[in-house]
């Protein structure tokens, strides 16, 4: 998925064809998400059956000399089929991303902190003011029919997608933050009035707030090629041929054929902009999560898109791969209903009188439970503690010395005594400080075979502090249903346990802003409106200030409450031997045309 | 018997069209809809909001219904709204793998199910009778989804002998000799799977049939009349026997397009198993709703077939 700010937002341990759902909304071009680790890949692994993300390597380790072409299989990890809408302008699934990636590719590239860069297709410059930019599409970059990419093509994207009649999901506000957008998605402007074609490479984009989150993906730089897409009525570029059968891209290889839902087969596209890739060419199958181990091992894929991390322990040593490891851009988290949503106003309407209303009782319910022994229990170390609701995912805005709540009963039930919560009538359980009995219901996702058991450790963990709390168990259209995803917030959940997938902009405003219909907690407090806003303001251009925006921010949460992050996550790749120059995460400076194989054919298992 | 036949075709047409509101009442029973999945703190919910209007899911059942009957009865599913493309392509293109696959699997089935059903009925209680017998309960009792995860082990991975995933190599050329080929080599290992365990339930019943059916008196009277032991069989027992199987038939056929969301997992082998279930849990209802009424449509027709079969074969049972 391109790269808006805000990606994935995974509902997460949950079936996979669920998943694909959720990635709807995201996005993230380059899937794997960086961190910057040291490298000391060769680490041994094993601890007791206990791993941890610091003992992988993002990067693979080059064995041998590479044959000249050679082609690998790639596996779709997917239950469900890729629907097959192959234009980053239009995809709206996970799956579909996965594939995009090898043959098409955003104009920009960014870093390891996910600022774009001058080295990718196009370069850009910033006016003073920062509201305008200015971008140069390399010479050498052409689709792969042989006709460049031009300015034509990246504006044409933009009208695409500001059209009333686009049927994809990416009109958002990256694009109405864009000058004369809103007119013309509303039809009272022929033309979007802060585009501007200079010549055929040259595009300037105005955008009506300057914001740091404008480096870090707010920019859409997926062109459209308007020499085949131009004369088409809006609405049916999405089900056409030449998105569906031959789709067309400026990547490192092209698409010879597609068999729908299971397979495609690429080749090498000599005329990349980077250079002719190494190798001859990509075959693309959509292989089942319960067969990822066996492909792997008999050598049916080289590499993944996804590898299900609770498969690792009992494969760990398997002999033709070497696992990479970076950190997911994703943190499991519960949160607080203290409020609904206000419609009329869009905006949330906080009751600070609503049974969760009480600060000391959210922080002692995120004292009482120990979610380092959660993750070792659960996924053997391959989920920890998560201590900010910014992951570590951003090294550069994560505050390591922010501690979060550690787990502590004591302290939990200390708190609860301070503020009042006592068990009055003898029956083991708290009563409210009014003296009213005080239960809880707590709601989470099915899915996977762990998610029951997990969430019954959390009844159980705020049991034994005194509280009383019913679990229930729902689906996931139900369960954002009910939290509130409609802004029809079910009053009878007052806690939750979700997760989000964060975008590679670390803005966290979308999520816990006041006016945000998706801040499902419906807090409100002003402190956290003016860090948010002082985080994406023209400021924080500078990052010292950013950083230090965002460390009180993150201890602002820590000290309110509104929702606490349980678990951060490890993202796990395997990558068969012969493999050369591959590296997920981003900023790595490894590209796919550089990927290359030591060998024929793909190592077996011993 | 045309009478039977008309009768039957006209009961069917309330049957399906109850079924069409059936499913659409349910369907706008479930929380959510295909928009749900789409949080995305970036995208305006305004925008969302005006994406559902534009999709008609803010209207009433009833309007909605019309509005979609309307299409149907041109010819018109609508629209996938996760696959962006018109529902009956989508539909057509599944359709393919899973007959194929079924059509496999049922020739398959009857090619097990036959021969061992007659051979444990006619030596009942003999060593090999009992083999089959303790086959058949094995089957029954084996999950589908883990016997086949077993057989792609063994026989796909460990021995190599068929490919693992998908229902053709990728970057064949369709229409060629070698794509044919390949679509048959990929179609062999899922339907066997499939057909081994399904077939059980066949050569029970077989199986006692024959024992029921020799024991009758026309038996007697045949073997009386001096026929050799295999004419008997051939002529007289096996044929009595098939009258169920027979009947049977006409609802394999709706299995014939409904796909086992199981064995299409496991041999990413993309059918219409799952497509309806991901249709579900995405509520990708225009998809949804044209499957619950092509399997519809298809069990009221199976049964309609099974018991025009029956009828034909059976003149006891006709219907007067």
């Amino acid at each position: 998925m391109a790269k808006n700010k805000w990606s994935r937002y995974l509902a997460l341990p949950m079936l996979s064809f669920v998943m694909v759902l959720a990635a709807c909304s995201g996005d993230d071009t380059s899937k794997e998400e960086g961190g910057k680790k040291e490298a000391d890949g060769g680490q041994d692994l094993k601890n007791g059956g206990m791993y941890s993300i610091e003992d992988f390597d993002n990067v693979k380790t080059n064995e041998g000399e590479a044959i000249d072409g050679g082609t690998v299989t790639f596996g779709l990890v997917s239950d469900t089929v890729f629907e097959g809408t192959l234009n980053w302008n239009f995809y709206s699934g996970a799956p579909d991303a996965e594939i995009l990636n090898w043959f098409d590719e955003g104009l920009l590239t960014w870093d390891e902190n996910y600022v774009y860069t001058n080295d990718g297709a196009a370069t850009y410059e910033v006016s003073e003011d920062g509201r305008t930019f200015t971008f140069k599409i390399g010479d050498n970059v052409n689709w792969h029919d042989g006709e460049p990419v031009t300015a034509e093509d990246w504006l044409f994207a933009h009208e695409v997608i500001g059209n009333p009649d686009y049927d994809g999901p990416r009109y958002n506000t990256d694009f109405t933050n864009i000058e004369g957008m809103e007119e013309y998605n509303s039809g009272k402007a022929d033309t979007i009035s802060g585009i501007e074609v200079i010549d055929e490479k040259t595009l300037s984009i105005t955008y009506i707030e300057s914001t740091p989150s404008l480096l870090t993906g707010s920019i859409w730089t997926y062109p459209l090629a308007k020499h085949i897409f131009g004369d088409m009525a809006v609405a049916d570029i999405s089900s056409s041929p030449e998105v569906r059968e031959k789709p067309i891209g400026f990547g490192p290889f092209k698409v010879d054929s597609i068999v729908p839902g299971e397979s495609v087969t690429l080749s090498k596209n000599e005329d990349y902009w980077r250079g002719e890739p190494k190798l001859d060419g990509v075959t693309i199958k959509v292989i089942s999560s319960s067969t990822v181990v066996q492909e792997l091992e008999t050598g049916g894929v080289d590499l993944v898109s996804d590898f299900p991390v609770d498969q690792f322990p009992d494969n760990a040593e398997m002999s033709n791969v070497e696992y990479l490891g970076t950190i997911d851009r994703a943190y499991t988290y519960i949160g607080f209903k203290q409020g609904t949503w206000d419609a009329e106003n869009n905006r949330v309407a906080y009751d600070p009188e609503s049974k969760m209303g009480d600060v000391e009782l959210r922080q002692a319910m995120w004292h009482a439970v120990d979610n380092a022994a959660v993750g070792e229990k659960f996924y053997n170390g391959l989920r920890w503690n998560a201590t900010t609701l910014i992951p570590p995912s951003h090294p550069e805005f994560h505050d390591e010395n922010n501690k979060g709540r550690e787990y502590d009963p004591e302290v939990a039930k200390q708190l609860l005594e301070e503020a009042g919560y006592v068990d009055t009538d003898d029956d083991g359980f708290r009563e409210d400080p009014e003296g009213n009995p005080l239960e809880i219901n707590f709601v989470s996702m099915t899915g996977g075979d762990t998610a029951e058991p997990l969430a019954q450790y959390y009844v159980q963990s705020w049991e034994a502090v005194g509280l009383n709390v019913n679990l229930e168990m729902v689906e996931f259209n139900s369960f954002y249903d009910r939290v509130g995803n409609g802004g029809e917030d079910d009053p009878s959940v007052d806690v939750y346990q979700a997760a989000w997938g964060v975008g590679i902009d670390v803005d966290p405003s979308g999520l816990y802003g006041a006016d945000t219909l998706y801040n499902f907690g419906r807090w409100e407090n002003e402190e956290n409106d003016r860090l948010l806003a002082e985080g994406r303001s023209e400021k924080a251009f500078d990052l010292a200030y950013r950083q230090e925006v965002y460390n009180e921010w993150q201890q602002l949460m820590v000290d309110e409450v509104p929702v606490f992050p349980t678990l951060y996550r490890a993202l796990l790749a395997p990558v068969n031997k012969r493999v050369m120059n591959y590296a997920i995460g981003d900023g790595t400076g490894v590209y796919l045309s550089d990927l290359a194989v030591n060998a024929e054919s793909a190592e077996v298992a011993e | 018997m045309w009478k039977l036949i008309l009768r039957r075709t006209l009961i069917t047409i309330p049957q399906i069209i109850l079924l069409s509101v059936l499913v659409f009442i349910l369907a706008q029973a479930m929380p959510g809809d295909a928009l749900t999945g789409l949080i995305d703190p970036n995208i305006d919910p305004a925008t969302i909001e005006a994406m559902r209007e534009r999709l008609g899911l803010n209207n009433p059942w009833y309007v909605q219904y019309i509005d979609w009957i309307k299409g149907v009865l041109q010819g018109d599913f609508g629209q996938s709204f996760r696959f962006k493309m018109p529902v009956s392509e989508l539909i057509g293109e599944r359709m393919i793998n899973t007959l194929w696959l079924s059509l496999a699997t049922l020739i398959l089935t009857y090619l097990i199910a036959i021969p061992l059903g007659i051979i444990s009925g006619r030596f009942n209680d003999t060593w090999l009778d009992r083999a089959i017998t303790g086959y058949t309960y094995i089957g029954f009792a084996a999950p589908l989804f883990i016997f086949a995860l077993v057989m792609l082990f063994v026989f796909g991975f460990q021995l190599g002998w068929f490919p693992t995933s998908g229902s053709v190599t990728p970057g064949t050329e369709p229409g060629t000799f070698a794509y044919f080929l390949s679509k048959l080599n990929h179609l062999l290992l899922p339907a066997l799977s499939m057909a081994l365990i399904t077939t059980v339930s066949t050569v029970q019943y077989l199986r006692s049939e024959i024992i029921d059916t020799k024991q009758k008196d026309f038996i007697v009277t045949a073997r009386a009349k001096g026929n050799s032991e295999t004419r008997v069989y051939n002529r007289h027992i096996l044929r009595n026997s098939l009258l169920p199987i027979a009947a049977f038939f006409g609802y394999e056929i709706t299995g014939l397009i409904g796909g086992t969301i199981f064995i299409e997992n496991i041999f990413g082998y993309p059918g219409m198993g799952e497509l309806f279930l991901s249709s579900i849990s995405l509520r990708d209802y225009s998809v949804m709703t044209a499957l619950v009424l092509l399997f519809g449509l298809a069990a009221i027709i199976g049964a309609l077939l099974s018991d025009i079969i029956l009828s034909l074969v059976d003149p006891r049972i006709r219907i007067k």
